[in-house]
């Protein structure tokens, strides 16, 4: 499945105004053969916390270049949930599946390398703080041995993509909370990770620091063919993520198009949580017509 | 769950931690440079407390026992006295209290806030392994300087012995030299250098396992580096105990 804004730059009315370079990195090839394989996949899974069920019985899957926005009350789950995907905890019952891949039973060594596979964007940042930006960000590649030159250009790319280049010698403790979290996504992203989990990334920031942040998820759906799951509480976020999408125009800049009467976005999903159960799976449209009042009062604050 | 219950369960989670930090030691990636620089904090930093502890402990030792042997007229064992108080049982332990208030509540503290700012997660979700990032590297330079601060303590200590008794007292320099030669023994000196090995990997152990399980914040992290201090001091005591008694089995030592 290719994703609808990708397909609306391939048939649209604008098609002929798209520059060679716009096309090309709006277009690259994509591997076909097994998009039909969830990214990841939560068969009945149930985790017990002191005595508490934290998820009961939780089943849903996030498809390939999909971004699935997890939305619910805090401590129903949703944080749980995407630790469970990297392993960071352990279920007590059911399957979890990452590209097909049974990974619930894997010992810590074999979880390394499906995490190689995965990019994570903790609630603050969850930077090193006794290392620079610079160290952050390459934190990965220095583990693996790979050479200064490399990891350098790899590290000025990656705070480029966050627009943050210029705090690449700063300690964590001189960023502010946004740029915190930007560094923490640049971190994410070494080594290019075709999944990618957001934990509440726009918590406690401004208004415009948040709009930001999700323009950069955007980016990773619609641009990079990113799988990711985003989990929040804000709404505004859903309304981005559930409403734009990021197209690279002639001057080969990358902008935000509201979906319309040309596109209607298709690989956003929400799904719901409720003291750890899922109580809603869908686009937003239906979401936001649900006669359920939790997800009424959820939506609306009253 | 009750105390026995909870007691063998964290001895059961220590030893695994242990099993696994060593484990890691031989395993690639390895960290030399992660284990020098914690040597450097944990062995050059501690040199200073180390030096002090030990000095006034040798000159307190001769203060308070100067006059009891004078009355024996056993001036002449004093060196004696001092030295093998020192190397056989307080350079070791009162290092390792030292270090422990030191650099146990360090790592723990450290290692806590990393837990609940999710810098752990985090750094496994990078595809590192805590445990050998972090843990190994922290033990094994405890396991290896804390010998040697030992070493210097007991040193220092009978420099303060010497300094009390020739200065305070008046003592020729040569009685107390020549006691502490013909007084103390090679196995003396080895009791003395194994028992920091064991109080080090029991120090390390504690403070990473209770910075590890650290739960419920700034608040958590208190209270996980208390409990870490607390108790490597109390088995830091416990342990001496049950290794004086094996060494003085194992090398036909008296105390």
């Amino acid at each position: 499945m290719m994703s609808q804004a990708s397909i609306d730059r391939t048939t649209g009315p604008s098609d002929n105004r798209v520059s060679e370079h716009a096309a090309e990195s709006t277009f690259r090839e994509v591997d076909d053969s097994n998009r039909a394989i969830p990214a990841i996949e939560f068969r009945d899974v149930t985790m017990i916390y002191d005595g508490r069920k934290v998820l009961n019985n939780l089943s849903f899957k996030v498809m390939k270049g999909e971004t699935k926005i997890i939305l619910g009350g805090s401590g129903c789950g949703k944080s749980t949930t995407i630790k469970l995907v990297l392993g960071l905890l352990k279920p007590d019952s059911g399957q979890i599946l990452v590209d097909g891949e049974e990974v619930t039973n894997y010992s810590e060594d074999q979880m390394t390398r499906v995490r190689k596979k995965i990019g994570m964007i903790f609630q603050e940042g969850a930077l090193f703080d006794s290392l620079s930006v610079y160290e952050n960000v390459g934190f990965k590649l220095h583990e693996q041995g790979v050479p200064e030159e490399e990891v350098e250009s790899e590290v000025r790319r990656m705070l480029r993509f966050v627009n943050l280049e210029d705090a690449i010698d700063k300690m964590p403790s001189e960023l502010s909370g946004g740029m915190r979290r930007r560094v923490g996504i640049a971190r994410a992203l070494v080594g290019d990770p075709k999944i990618v989990m957001f934990d509440e990334p726009t918590a406690g920031l401004d208004p415009p620091t948040a709009r930001t942040i999700c323009e950069l998820a955007m980016k990773l759906r619609d641009l990079e063919d990113v799988s990711s799951i985003f989990v929040t509480h804000e709404m505004n976020n859903l309304d981005y993520l559930t409403s734009e999408y990021a197209v690279v125009n002639e001057a080969g800049e990358v902008v935000f198009e509201k979906e319309g009467e040309k596109l209607c976005l298709i690989n956003s999903k929400v799904l719901m949580m409720r003291d750890g159960q899922v109580i809603f799976s869908g686009t937003d449209e239906s979401l936001r017509k649900s006669d359920d009042q939790y997800i009424h009062r959820f939506l609306r604050g009253h | 769950m009750n105390i026995f219950t909870r007691f063998l369960l964290e001895l059961q989670e220590m030893s695994l931690l242990v099993a696994r930090a060593a484990r890691g030691l031989f395993r690639k990636p390895r960290y030399f440079g992660e284990t020098i620089s914690q040597m450097d904090s944990i062995g050059v930093g501690s040199l200073t407390i180390i030096i002090l502890t030990g000095f006034f402990t040798g000159g307190v030792l001769t203060l308070q026992t100067y006059q009891t042997l004078a009355s024996y007229g056993a001036v002449d064992q004093l060196g004696y006295l001092v030295s093998v108080s020192l190397v056989r049982e307080l350079g070791p332990v009162l290092t390792a209290l030292m270090v422990t208030g030191r650099v146990v509540s360090a790592i723990s503290a450290e290692l806590g806030s990393m837990v609940v700012s999710e810098q752990i997660d985090a750094m496994r979700a990078l595809g590192t392994d805590p445990i050998r990032k972090l843990v190994a590297p922290r033990i094994l330079a405890l396991i290896i300087t804390l010998p040697l601060l030992t070493l210097v303590a007991d040193v220092v200590g009978i420099g303060g012995g010497w300094a009390v008794s020739s200065l305070l007292y008046g003592l020729p320099s040569t009685m107390f030299t020549n006691s502490v030669r013909d007084g103390i023994t090679t196995d003396d000196i080895i009791g003395g250098i194994i028992k920091p090995l064991f109080f080090a990997l029991l120090m390390g152990t504690i403070a990473c396992r209770k910075g590890l399980k650290t739960e419920g914040g700034t608040v958590g992290v208190g209270r996980s580096t208390t409990s870490a201090v607390v108790m490597a001091s109390i088995i830091v005591i416990i342990a001496d105990f049950i290794l004086a008694r094996a060494l003085q089995l194992i090398l036909g030592t008296q105390s």
